[in-house]
């Protein structure tokens, strides 16, 4: 292995100062559960390496309703969680026990599929991401952040904010066995119902069923202003299935992707036809 | 900041005692367990944190030491198989999966051993689901789940009448 430094910055700015010197040339670790596979297999070799463990990004923040997740902070953490949502769900579904320990929130943004299951509820309940570069910080929806993948050079994802979840929430996995293993496929759902049980509000978010977690808009525009009843659930889980775009890989073929596409994405729907 | 240029000192408790380790840049702490302080009930696996054989504790965290860069290990504190019993002083799980010929090739038998010990320091009287969700991170090869889980099932029934640990 050529690695010539393994820097840990004990702050955010440290960290950012790093990323500005040494650009593309520096390969950032959250937890590495993703980068030391890489490197073991021999498919990256990193020069520079960075890790964010000791950076001062693992907390957890509740602020005005919305939740402010550290990007270094792991997934156990967040599979503790009390707040009873699709999140905590989905994390303490995430790989075993010792990978939920090193894997970070963060991180998980950045796997390919089908893995990056935290990207799913994260859709589904319209997280935003904070970026931090050199003088500068902003938000941006984390849809926006998925379909473009624009970090600049000197740029670091530092936060994930969650809004307080709106109206109910499911989360559905299927994968090859129980647990430890990436989606066949996931699907997240957040619903708002009146009080006559029409749908005011929705997001459907789907995992493993395009290069990226992606949102199935058009199953969502077929819920608006209806009922969740058997006919229109099985319009939308219809339309996800059209929309979305998934890849063959040793796990499940796209076509078994697809169909199980349909499938989850109905009994999500049922189950929050259910809930009340 | 910490920055380890090239080859640089690592150390940290391990198994209750102060080690030192010279390390170059990701290095991991299988790595360094097993060839730097010739530890090897720890076993080298897939690599990928998929397997498990891997496994041991960090801050009495379960974590894949395949995945871990020793350098992050500076100051804290390590426990692997070896540290929880051996010949003449085994612990309970390990009596346990002897008794009940819980390992086939043993490749799988550290980490699954430092799971099932992770799991019963948390919760001493866990349920056969329990059980199965804490070593979901731990492949068997041989498939010889069945007793493993009954071994743990036994150890953790030993250790509630205090028999030795």
């Amino acid at each position: 292995m050529s690695t010539t430094a393994f820097f840990v910055p004990r702050t955010v700015e440290q960290a950012i100062d790093l990323k500005r010197e040494h650009g593309k040339n520096l390969v950032v670790l959250g937890g590495g559960t993703i980068v030391m596979g890489l490197v073991h297999d021999g498919l990256l070799f990193p020069k520079l390496a960075m890790s964010l463990a000791r950076a001062g990004m693992s907390d957890v923040r509740r602020r005005d309703g919305w939740l402010e997740i550290g990007a270094a902070t792991p997934i156990a953490r967040l599979a503790a969680l009390k707040g009873a949502t699709t999140l905590e769900r989905a994390a303490g579904m995430l790989g075993g026990p010792a990978l939920r320990t090193l894997a970070t929130a963060g991180g998980n943004l950045f796997a390919k599929a089908p893995y990056g299951d935290m990207c799913v509820p994260l859709l589904a309940m319209d997280a935003e991401l904070e970026i931090a570069g050199a003088g500068r910080r902003y938000t941006v929806p984390l849809e926006q952040f998925l379909s473009r993948r624009s970090l600049k050079n000197d740029e670091l994802v530092v936060s994930i904010h969650v809004p307080k979840a709106q109206g109910r929430g499911a989360y559905l996995k299927l994968g090859r066995r129980q647990a430890n293993t990436p989606s066949v496929v996931a699907v997240a759902v957040q619903a708002v119902l009146d009080t006559n049980g029409k749908c005011t509000d929705v997001r459907i978010a789907l995992g493993a069923a395009a290069p990226q977690a992606v949102r199935a808009k058009k199953a969502e525009a077929v819920l608006i202003g209806r009922r969740l009843e058997d006919a229109t659930i099985k319009a939308a889980a219809e339309s996800a299935q059209a929309e979305c775009n998934p890849a063959t890989d040793s796990l499940a073929s796209a076509w078994y992707r697809r169909e199980m596409v349909g499938v989850f994405v109905h009994r999500a729907l049922d189950e929050l036809g259910r809930s009340t | 900041m910490a920055t380890q240029l090239a080859t640089h000192i690592v150390t940290f408790q391990l198994n209750g005692r102060p080690h030192a380790v010279t390390v170059a840049p990701l290095t991991t702490l299988r790595t360094a367990l097993r060839e730097d302080l010739h530890l090897h009930a720890t076993k080298a696996g897939c690599g990928q944190g998929g397997c498990g054989s891997c496994t041991v504790l960090l801050d009495n965290e379960l974590v894949l030491s395949c995945l871990v860069p020793v350098t992050l290990v500076d100051g804290r504190s390590v426990t692997t198989l070896e540290g929880i019993g051996g010949p003449g002083r085994l612990h309970p799980l390990q009596e346990a999966f002897h008794d009940h010929f819980a390992a086939q090739c043993g490749y799988c038998t550290a980490g699954m051993i430092m799971a099932a010990k992770w799991l019963l320091d948390r919760n001493p009287n866990p349920t056969r689901a329990e059980i199965q969700m804490a070593l979901a991170g731990n492949l068997c090869r041989c498939t010889g789940y069945v007793p493993i889980i009954e071994a743990i099932e036994d150890a953790a029934r030993r250790m509630s009448k205090g028999v030795k640990r």
